[in-house]
């Protein structure tokens, strides 16, 4: 019960370290948040009022308690831009992230499982060769660029699919796609060789010596020790498949929290770029923190570490 | 949160084979890059084609052909081979100063100091980088430093997490144990026995991590973010031509291949020193 504890509270102090740095980020922003509400013609006494109005006048530590005490509440504060509440507009676009996401990890995950399990029977054969060649180069190409191809590909060469936008399956197609291969390839790559490594380890030419059929010496004893590195990476993933759909949902116009927070940023607004940001944060720490609990359950050792 | 460790490519002999097409990969592009204005007659940022047609395919005097205003694609493909060395060199070394200096502090003092360290790494993995990065980029003055100065300060904790591991086990090596007992200072202790010790590990992350921060300057600059106009930038190139991939996709392709290339030669290279250094140890 312990681990459970020092686990969760290990979390809630990084949410903490992760919503002080946010708040020091957004605001040294050295543009006046006043004036990108009020527009550049807004006279002295205006842009007064509406930094009273944010407190911004206000000592740092001040403003720092008030972020916390609001955060505490569930209160993201006020977008700049349009004036509706961050929480709101976060909750309006986390489905479109959500849908793309779990689509392209999904099958992203899945295949590179298959193939990287498949193909790590014999490490220095041909077929390893190929699989580390093959990954390494196609980890290398950035998602925008492959999104760029497909789009080329399949929606002006072979007008097949619409080139962008949201609302039906067919624009989810690309999109999606671009980010599965993302994701194919890296956990391909990552399965491939730790289960390799487990397959060469002492336990299983033990198993094998002792007679095991293949399809248990795999599935059952090298997959299953494989799984811990695999799940944890699973874990750690989630905050670079945010990079991912931040760039894709540029590129294919999909209107979910990645483009959300790069259009914030550009709008200089504030309240919307930290609620974002710690939105992501914080849905990577529960990543990590699933992992971390799920790991106390498979493996009691860790319990003890 | 457990250590993912890098693992390499598994046979010595396959190692060098990979590392050497690596390194004549990243060779070719320093290079080009380097020999920039004997490779081509054209300035990358000037408008060559004389009376504006749209986009010339590739040839005709124009490698690559010419871009949406009509400048030398080949051009600015080889001048952004300048810039993104120069933000993937400068970022990794940032990420390696910063995250050997924490690594080595951790796994060396231990204790307090490898707690609250070990939380910092924490907070580094879980902030979503790009996001991150994003706002930095915009918030900080423009410069052609900015985009490597906040690639390198997000992208230290591989460096950190792996020198830390490699400390652990060092610190209790006899050499070590003797050197303290003979009194050397912490420092002579750091810097004679354990920075040469962690250097070889280091290596191999400094080839990862320039190719991952060539990586996310292209995703950056796609985004508008990288260095200032008008350098030209591989990111920016993929983005400026996106609206006119129907129409030419050359434009497209050909940063897009170099971005690969530099990527692909560095993993390389990076992955096939896992072998050779570990051989060499041994």
């Amino acid at each position: 019960m312990a681990y459970f504890a020092r686990r969760i509270l290990r979390a809630l102090s990084t949410l903490l370290g992760t919503a002080f740095i946010i708040f020091m980020l957004v605001r040294v922003v050295p543009a006046d948040p006043a004036v990108s509400i009020a527009g550049p013609k807004a006279d002295p006494e205006t842009l007064a009022a509406i930094r009273k109005d944010l407190g911004l006048d206000d000592p740092l530590v001040v403003q720092y308690g008030r972020y916390v005490w609001q955060l505490a509440h569930a209160d993201l504060g006020r977008s700049y831009m349009t004036g509706r509440r961050v929480s709101d507009v976060i909750l309006a676009r986390v489905g479109a992230t959500a849908l793309l996401a779990v689509t392209s990890l999904g099958i992203g995950f899945l295949l590179g499982l298959v193939v990287g399990v498949a193909t790590a029977a014999r490490r220095g054969s041909a077929i390893d060769v190929a699989v580390l060649l093959a990954t390494l180069v196609g980890l290398s190409f950035p998602p925008f660029w492959l999104g760029n191809l497909l789009i080329y590909q399949f929606s002006y060469r072979l007008r097949l699919l619409p080139l962008g936008g949201y609302g039906s399956v067919w624009n989810l197609i690309l999109p999606a796609t671009t980010l599965a291969i993302v994701e194919f390839f890296f956990y391909a790559r990552f399965v491939h060789t730790n289960v390799a490594a487990t397959i060469a380890s002492d336990y299983i030419r033990t198993a094998r010596a002792k007679g095991a059929p293949p399809e248990r010496l795999y599935l059952v004893h090298a997959l299953r020790n494989a799984l811990i590195p695999i799940v944890t990476v699973l874990g750690l993933d989630i905050a670079s498949l945010m990079g991912g759909l931040v760039l894709t949902e540029t590129v294919f116009n999909w209107p979910g929290l990645g483009r959300l927070a790069v259009q914030a940023v550009f709008g200089l607004d504030i309240p919307l770029v930290a609620g974002t940001v710690l939105f992501a944060a914080v849905l990577v720490l529960l990543a990590n923190l699933i992992v971390d609990l799920l790991y106390g359950l498979i493996d009691p050792r860790v319990q003890r570490g | 949160m457990a250590e993912t460790t890098v693992v390499g490519l598994g046979s010595a002999a396959r190692s060098r084979r990979f590392f050497l097409v690596g390194a004549i990969m990243v060779g070719a592009l320093v290079l080009a890059a380097a020999a920039a204005p004997w490779l081509t007659p054209y300035d990358p940022d000037a408008i060559v084609v004389m009376a504006y047609r749209g986009p010339l395919g590739p040839g005709n005097g124009h490698l690559f052909g010419t871009d949406t205003v009509g400048r030398d694609v080949w051009a600015r493909v080889l001048y952004g081979a300048r810039t993104s060395l120069f933000v993937g060199t400068l970022a990794m070394a940032i990420s390696l100063v910063i995250g050997m200096a924490i690594g080595l502090a951790a796994g060396y003092f231990g204790g307090l100091v490898d707690a609250v360290l070990m939380w910092v790494v924490d907070l580094f993995l879980t902030m979503p980088s790009l996001l991150l990065l994003i706002v930095l980029a915009t918030v900080l003055p423009p410069s052609i430093f900015t985009i490597p100065l906040v690639i390198g300060l997000l992208g230290w904790t591989t460096f950190g997490r792996t020198v830390r591991g490699e400390v652990l086990t060092l610190r209790e090596r006899d050499y070590v144990q003797a050197a303290r007992a003979l009194g050397a200072t912490d420092a002579r202790i750091i810097v004679r026995h354990l920075v040469p010790g962690v250097l070889p590990g280091v290596i191999v992350l400094a080839a990862l991590g320039m190719s991952g921060a060539i990586i996310v300057d292209a995703g950056l600059s796609y985004l508008g973010l990288g260095v200032p106009l008008p350098t030209p930038s591989w990111g920016r190139m993929v983005s400026d031509a996106q609206t006119y991939v129907g129409v030419a996709p050359w434009l497209v392709v050909a940063p897009g291949v170099a971005i690969a290339l530099a990527v692909v030669g560095l993993n390389l290279i990076g992955y096939g020193l896992i072998d050779l250094l570990a051989e060499r140890r041994a």
